[in-house]
């Protein structure tokens, strides 16, 4: 069934060098065959990307987890990619491997649209980069069942909070568009008057093109994803300041 | 698309299995079709449902995902090697005893991540069995009694 077979294929899950979770000076350094799995047991992302954490919790079931790697759902490319909302809230950065030696791309600009990349024929994509920065994350996967379900609408958020009561919010929204998007517009209004966020919802329209197709209707994405992001951002809002 | 052959070898329920076969070969067809190891049961052939699940280096998989090839040096755990000719496992009995089997089709791989679940976290909560579960599919039980039976496995563990 699906696609017929290539010529070749070649197997590269057991480059030991390429599976891992690593701080790596004010970075964390995952290799890209690290398994979904592994970022879901991880203590390190756990502690500092816990939006990750919490997209690997829910992501497909154990089995999947098992074999599943971040760098095959970055490659995958799919709209819905479970780590794909964590990631890019996390500015992650890729180092993509060839004969030529690496380079370094940011994930916003690695993946170009649905199923598609910049990964060029001889490129393997190799370690992915997250800055440590002290921000706080969170996951929001609403999927028609509890697991091995594809998102309907995907969510993360990053955030920072003053003890003056100043919010600095990132969210970053997957299965609304071609690719991961930044809310942007809504963001940068709610960041300036967070205590005004209900007035600011429909600023998210303009960052998203939902499409309708056999999990929801691209109206029910709209309505659906604000409030999800009324839900989270109040219960961010109204939790005590630690 | 010719066919080029590949001589694997593994550990398939502690023995050494030496067979040259086709590369496109899936890991359940090489169990089920060239071993006759037919305890694994293929049903979607997509990796929806976790019927086909067996330990790959102690690890739960889906067999139907998975090339025959990519297992190459390492230990697979089918059903048939929980159970000896003498006796079946504390899990196997508990699933007799709650009842918890009826058109059987998804039992092996139930059981085989019942095991790896109680090998992992030997007490699990309950919604820990629930979450290591979301990969296998039961269409006639309505899980309960597996579920009950991975706890009482794991409670009699504990006397």
């Amino acid at each position: 069934m699906g696609k017929p077979l290539p010529q070749y294929m070649i197997d590269i899950k057991k480059l030991s060098g390429m599976i891992g979770i690593q701080i790596s000076g004010t970075e964390v350094r995952i290799g890209a065959l690290t398994s979904v799995e592994d970022i879901r047991n991880n203590q390190i992302l756990k502690r500092h990307f816990a939006s990750l954490t919490q997209a690997a919790e829910q992501f497909a079931g154990v089995q999947i987890r098992h074999r599943a790697t971040i760098g095959g759902n970055i490659c995958n490319a799919s709209p819905a990619g479970d780590l794909l909302p964590g990631l890019y809230a996390a500015d992650a950065e890729l180092t993509i491997l060839s004969k030529g030696g690496y380079r370094r791309q940011s994930i916003r600009e690695f993946i170009i649209g649905p199923g598609k990349t910049t990964l060029k024929p001889g490129e393997l994509l190799y370690n992915i980069h997250l800055p440590i920065t002290g921000r706080n994350s969170k996951f929001y996967k609403l999927g028609l069942r509890q697991s091995m379900a594809i998102s309907v609408v995907n969510l993360a958020i990053s955030w920072e909070s003053s003890s003056a009561g100043a919010f600095h919010f990132s969210l970053t929204s997957g299965s609304v568009a071609p690719t991961v998007v930044y809310l942007k517009h809504f963001a940068d209004a709610v960041n300036s008057s967070p205590r005004d966020l209900d007035t600011f919802l429909p600023l998210i329209d303009k960052d998203i093109s939902p499409i309708t197709d056999i999990r929801a209707t691209s109206d029910y994405r709209r309505k659906v994803l604000k409030n999800i992001v009324r839900h989270e951002l109040k219960t961010i809002l109204e939790a005590p300041v630690v | 698309m010719t066919t080029e052959l590949f001589d694997l070898e593994v550990s398939l329920n502690g023995e050494t299995i030496q067979k040259q076969i086709p590369t496109h070969l899936m890991l359940v067809d090489f169990l089920r079709d060239v071993l006759d190891l037919t305890g694994t049961k293929e049903v979607c052939g997509e990796g929806e449902c976790g019927a086909c699940t067996v330990l790959l280096n102690g690890l739960t998989v889906d067999s139907c995902l998975i090339f025959a090839v990519e297992t190459h040096g390492s230990q697979i755990a089918t059903i048939e090697g929980i159970a000896d000719d003498e006796t079946i496992s504390r899990l196997q009995q508990a699933f007799i005893d709650h009842h918890s089997v009826q058109c059987g089709y998804c039992i092996p791989g139930m059981i085989l991540s019942g095991e790896h679940i109680l090998k992992e976290n030997p007490h699990p909560s309950r919604s820990e069995v629930i979450s290591a579960f979301a990969g296998n599919i039961c269409r006639c039980t309505g899980y309960h009694k597996i579920l009950d039976a991975v706890e009482f496995a794991h409670q009699e563990d504990h006397s």
